[in-house]
């Protein structure tokens, strides 16, 4: 996802709840659009004040991601038709 | 000097060494030195004895250890070869002090060879001596005086056979890197924050742990994805390839079916360390292709800081070791926690700082607002207008008091005073009424009005409306008197006329029949006039 100047057509769109469930790679990219859109001026205060309220939604989502992610191990595994699969590993288990 | 097997302590003592402050350390003998001469301190010495006579006594030069040790460190230093030697043989234990520096043995079937390797040649090396490892030492043979031992002062260690693996590998390195697969073109950037995290590594061992710890310590939101393979032995190549070719395959996979975001975005191959043996799988020319031919990014991360393979050249980045590796395809969770704070301050004061503006903005608007308001403009000119009738009020009464008053009081002061006011009060409605709305305007025009007429009913009350009736006043140009009769004028008597605007100059011809003259009285004020021919009341209005 290449961050590109102007908040994307979905940023205004995206209601809260799409919000709460965005990758953290995207909500950190709106979020970075957000602030450029804030910081390039011209919009109206209406327009900045809900640019506002959606960048604090998307602060909240990565800081909430951050806080409680916990690692995913997953063990990439052939089938017998040579299929690949990637299947969940406890995390913590060590293979020895 | 072989001989110089003293009593042996039964084991290294490294503080001993150390407390030589870094200088060349003696490696004593390890325990196994029964094949050794009898300990004979120097076969030429008399036998140690309890009481030695002074020098000479008995016509032997008697000798001080240091003597000895001296003479054998020069026969050493003369001879020519043992100045530069390369030595080969089986490492036996390896202590490093806490300088850094390592102190071992070689040893072939019947001798030892004390070894000492500086701190520093040691770090440059990039081969450690591990005990078992056969290897060719290169350096000179030297004396401890201090503890009366040779040993080799090594300046470079090999493993023994590696000149046919060195050459191998160089010329591999040389083919692969003709073929353009080292090229720093060829080196992708890494993802700032993966989703996915491939690592190939093996799924015994300490590697891969850490690697696991480091991830989940620094990137938390990642999901690994493991490949399990060999990375030791004559298998591990094939074994490495076959992961990496997984890997490759479920990039592929994924990235077809459009969900590339499911598969690894960059790729970890790692190994934890050993000896050029045990790394060598990494320098496979198939593992080196498989590298290469990875659609993401591949970070490599094999062995310690000093070992470099072919693997390391062909991926996009080399680490130093697998935990590095792990930290160099990961952000850290904290910083970007410091990032993503720093965004939210910055967003916080950019609207702030709008709504500030705005802000300020709405209370100007509404500050002009507030004064513009009808009524708070009605009262300031109803203050403005009750001022000025306040003051013109005051004039024109004290003007009255004083016209009263004097009996040939000044003429035109009071006018003068009145017309004053009304002139500044007019001045300043001007200046105020650009500001003025209308209906305040139209009050203030109404206060105006009639402030306009009292100034009028004032004027009534001095000469100047009775003049501008047509009435004039004469006066002798001779002394100023009033001509009030025709016996104040005799024929020929020349006169000035005060007229409502300006004055005319006359001569009577003769008296008319007198009649009465007396329309209007003029105030007695019009008696003393002062003697300029200009009347003071050219200049009013």
């Amino acid at each position: 996802m290449t961050p590109d100047p102007a908040p994307s057509a979905t940023l205004r769109a995206l209601p809260p709840e799409r919000i709460a469930e965005l990758p953290f790679d995207e909500a950190l990219t709106e979020l970075q659009r957000t602030v450029a859109a804030l910081e390039a001026g011209g919009v109206t205060l209406e327009a900045s004040i809900a640019l506002y309220e959606r960048g604090v939604a998307l602060h909240e989502r990565c800081a909430t991601l951050l806080a409680q992610a916990e690692l995913r191990v997953q063990r990439l595994m052939e089938r017998a038709g040579g299929a690949l699969d990637a299947v969940e590993q406890a995390t913590g288990e060590d293979d020895s | 000097m072989s001989g110089a097997v003293r009593g042996e302590p039964p084991d290294w003592a490294l503080p001993a060494w150390d407390a030589t402050d870094g200088r060349p350390a003696a490696a004593p003998r390890p325990r196994d030195g029964a094949s050794a001469p009898p300990s004979a301190q120097s076969p030429s010495a008399p036998p140690p004895s309890t009481a030695s006579p002074p020098a000479g006594t008995f016509g032997l030069r008697i000798l001080q250890v240091s003597d000895v040790t001296r003479a054998v460190r020069e026969a050493v230093r003369g001879d020519e070869r043992l100045g530069e030697v390369w030595v080969e043989g089986e490492v036996g234990r390896v202590t490093v002090s806490s300088a850094g520096h390592a102190y071992f043995t070689l040893k072939d079937e019947r001798s030892q060879l004390a070894c000492v390797f500086f701190r520093d040649d040691r770090l440059a090396s990039p081969f450690e001596p591990r005990p078992g490892f056969r290897v060719v030492a290169q350096g000179r043979i030297d004396v401890f005086e201090q503890q009366g031992v040779y040993q080799l002062y090594v300046a470079a260690v090999q493993p023994a056979g590696f000149g046919d693996l060195a050459l191998r590998f160089e010329a591999l390195k040389a083919k692969l890197a003709a073929e353009g697969l080292f090229d720093a073109a060829r080196k992708r950037p890494l993802p700032d924050r993966p989703a996915v995290i491939g690592v190939a590594t093996s799924p015994t061992g300490a590697v891969w742990h850490d690697i696991q710890q480091v991830l989940r310590r620094r990137w938390p939101l990642a999901r690994v994805l493991f490949v399990p393979c060999q990375v030791q032995g004559d298998s591990a190549p094939s074994s490495i390839v076959g992961a990496l070719g997984r890997l490759r395959r479920f990039v592929e996979e994924r990235a077809a079916a459009g969900r590339a975001d499911d598969a690894p975005a960059v790729v970890i191959l790692a190994r934890g360390g050993g000896s050029l043996e045990d790394l060598w799988p990494f320098n496979d020319e198939r593992v080196v292709r498989a590298v290469v031919g990875m659609p993401v990014p591949v970070v490599c991360g094999v062995g310690h800081e000093t070992d470099v393979t072919l693997a390391d050249f062909a991926a996009d980045v080399r680490a130093p070791t697998p935990s590095a590796a792990a930290e160099l395809v990961t952000p850290d969770r904290a910083e970007l926690g410091l990032a993503l704070a720093a965004l939210a301050r910055r967003q916080s004061r950019l609207v702030e700082a709008a709504l500030g503006a705005t802000g300020r903005e709405v209370a100007a608007e509404r500050r002009a607002l507030d004064r513009l308001r009808p009524d708070a403009q009605l009262a300031q000119a109803r203050e403005r207008a009750g001022l000025l009738l306040d003051r013109a009020t005051r004039a024109m009464s004290r003007g009255l008091d004083e016209a009263r008053r004097a009996t040939d009081g000044s003429r035109g002061r009071l006018p003068d005073l009145v017309a004053a006011a009304l002139a500044g009060a007019r001045t300043r409605l001007d200046r105020g009424s650009d500001r003025l709305p209308g209906l305040a305007l139209a009050r203030l025009a109404s206060a105006s009005a009639a402030l306009d007429a009292s100034a009028a009913a004032l004027a009534a009350l001095g000469p100047e409306a009775t003049l501008a009736r047509g009435y004039a006043i004469v006066r002798r140009r001779a002394d100023g008197g009033i001509v009030r009769e025709t016996a104040d004028a005799p024929p020929g008597t020349r006169l000035a006329l005060r007229l409502a605007r300006g004055d005319l100059a006359a001569t009577t011809d003769a008296a008319d029949a007198p009649h009465a003259a007396h329309q209007l009285d003029p105030p007695a004020t019009e008696r003393r006039e002062p003697r300029e021919p200009r009347e003071p009341h050219e200049e009013s209005r």
